[in-house]
């Protein structure tokens, strides 16, 4: 490459860049800010996703007998949920242990020992692989013969999944109109780019510039908008992260379980890379609306 | 060299401003189209370097057809013309040596190139003192001068001025016509739009008239007003 021809077309580009600072510094910090929001939310639902898995792992099916049952209809039990490829695992848990996981889980707060019987029936453990089939699986285990009763945190379940659901939606929409308002404001800072620079332009068009080489000034100065807003972006997410991590892990201790690494250099090229998209797809369509002659 | 074979331009508001016009302008020529403001002397030009596009008509400027060239391919026609106008329309902010240079990086030349061709043109139009200057430094003929050697920079083979000396004091006007027939001389083709009738009378160049966008009169050897000669003026 020609490094004379290099010098002309950076020049250009840095030209047109200073040319209107101001509008630069706005579409650079709405980007900044997009981005910003974008890695929270990345963060947050990784985060959410892991502890909402943590938990939902959590929830069993408990289906309990009836004290009639015989051995036989136990064992057909047993049988019938073992094959269901829903199903991860399956325990039998008798009526004594019952007791015993009662006391201690409640601390000794409930004291068996003045208890003449246990009241407990036995019951059967149930664990889905997808929390999304646990009310499945406990309308089918009810029908069962021998079963009395079926309880799994129904309310829980629903109450998670539709949390989640709508957390995610949120968060899409707030950044939706963020990567809206970020691409108008780039887009209207290239057409003020490209009205101070109409003389130009129009020169560049009459001794037979190429459509492409008029543009590209343009779209780089979208490229390097999105670019440098999706840098501080990530500056400032990592210096939050320095700052108040520590201080999270102080004030809830169980957050570094519930939250999965997440690679943040990963995340920080993909938040670049977003950020470089922003600028060209915004650029690109102002140019080309703005330079049709 | 350029032809045009019963040209017609009418603009969206519904003027005709080009009516039916066959003409041929052969290599080397030098042509004078004259004629009264809004008699379509611009609006012809425009049709050659596809600023506009005719309604109807076929068009061909240095074998390509212009009034079927694709949008894309523009940049390839201009490369053939050079166009000159009667503001200059140079650069404020960039010095005259970059002014012209400019018209050849924007086309991707090679540096080494630059650096060889802008000096030529510059000594050519007699500039090669002020390369340095801004055009507000300059007089209004040396920035036409400037715009020249911008539109000669890329060598082309035709030349289109659209009055070039409509700013220009009767000083700088004359230096302007003897540079555009030097660059005749060396075998571009010039066509000049005017309304300047020292210029036409001096020279007694091919004269196209135009009236209401048609072609009136063509004469190898003629005068700014039909039938008149030099000194003469039209009563009323």
């Amino acid at each position: 490459m020609d490094s004379g021809k290099v010098k002309f077309f950076l020049g250009e580009v840095l030209r047109n860049f200073s040319r209107n600072a101001g509008m630069q510094v706005t579409a650079i910090g709405t980007v900044a800010i997009t981005i910003v929001l974008l890695g929270l939310f990345l963060f947050i639902r990784s985060a959410l996703a892991f502890a909402g898995s943590q938990l939902l792992d959590q929830i069993a099916i408990s289906a309990y007998l009836r004290a009639d049952a015989t051995p036989a209809q136990v064992a057909a039990i047993a049988r019938f949920v073992a094959r269901d490829p829903r199903v991860a695992s399956m325990q039998f848990v008798p009526k004594k242990e019952g007791l015993a996981e009662l006391r201690a889980r409640t601390n000794g707060a409930i004291d068996t020992a003045l208890l003449t019987e246990n009241p407990l029936p036995d019951k059967f453990r149930i664990k889905a692989r997808d929390p999304g089939d646990v009310a499945a699986i406990a309308a089918t285990v009810r029908r069962l013969t021998g079963v009395d009763n079926v309880v799994y945190g129904q309310k829980i379940v629903q109450r998670l999944l539709q949390l989640g659901a709508v957390l995610r939606r949120i968060g899409i929409g707030v950044i939706v109109v963020f990567f809206a308002v970020a691409g108008i404001i780039i887009s209207n800072t290239i057409r003020l780019t490209v009205f101070a620079r109409r003389r130009e332009i129009a020169i560049m068009q009459l001794v037979g510039a190429t459509n492409t080489y008029i543009r590209l000034p343009f779209i780089c100065e979208g490229l390097l908008d999105g670019v440098i807003g999706a840098l501080l972006a990530v500056a400032l997410l990592a210096a939050a992260r320095a700052a108040l991590w520590p201080r999270l892990l102080e004030a809830l201790p169980w957050a570094r379980l519930t939250v999965v690494p997440i690679d943040e250099r990963v995340l920080a090229a993909e938040l670049l890379l977003v950020g470089a998209a922003i600028g060209l797809v915004a650029s690109w369509i102002s140019v080309g609306r703005h330079l049709r002659a | 060299m350029i032809s045009l074979r019963g040209v017609s331009l009418v603009y969206p508001n519904g003027v005709r401003a080009i009516d039916n016009v066959t003409l041929e302008i052969a290599k080397g020529d030098f042509v004078f189209l004259v004629g009264d403001s809004g008699t379509g002397k611009s609006s012809l030009l425009r049709l050659l370097y596809r600023e506009a596009r005719s309604s109807t008509g076929e068009i061909v400027v240095d074998g390509i057809r212009v009034d079927r060239l694709r949008r894309n391919r523009i940049p390839a026609l201009r490369r053939h013309l050079g166009v000159v106008f009667q503001d200059f329309k140079l650069l404020v902010d960039k010095t005259v040596w970059e002014n012209v240079a400019f018209a050849m990086q924007v086309t991707g030349a090679h540096t080494r190139d630059v650096m060889r061709q802008v000096p030529r043109v510059l000594d050519l139009v007699g500039l090669s003192h002020r390369s340095r200057m801004y055009p507000g430094e300059l007089s209004g003929g040396e920035q036409q001068r400037t715009a020249i050697a911008r539109a000669l920079v890329n060598n082309p083979k035709i030349l289109l001025c659209d009055e070039p000396t409509g700013n220009l004091d009767p000083a700088n006007t004359s230096e302007i016509t003897t540079l555009l027939q030097r660059i005749n001389l060396k075998g571009t083709t010039v066509v000049v739009a005017t309304h300047n009738q020292a210029v036409v009378d001096r020279m007694r160049r091919r004269v196209v008239r135009l009236v209401d966008g048609r072609v009136t009169t063509d004469e190898e050897r003629g005068y700014y007003y039909l039938g008149l000669g030099q000194g003469q003026v039209l009563s009323g």
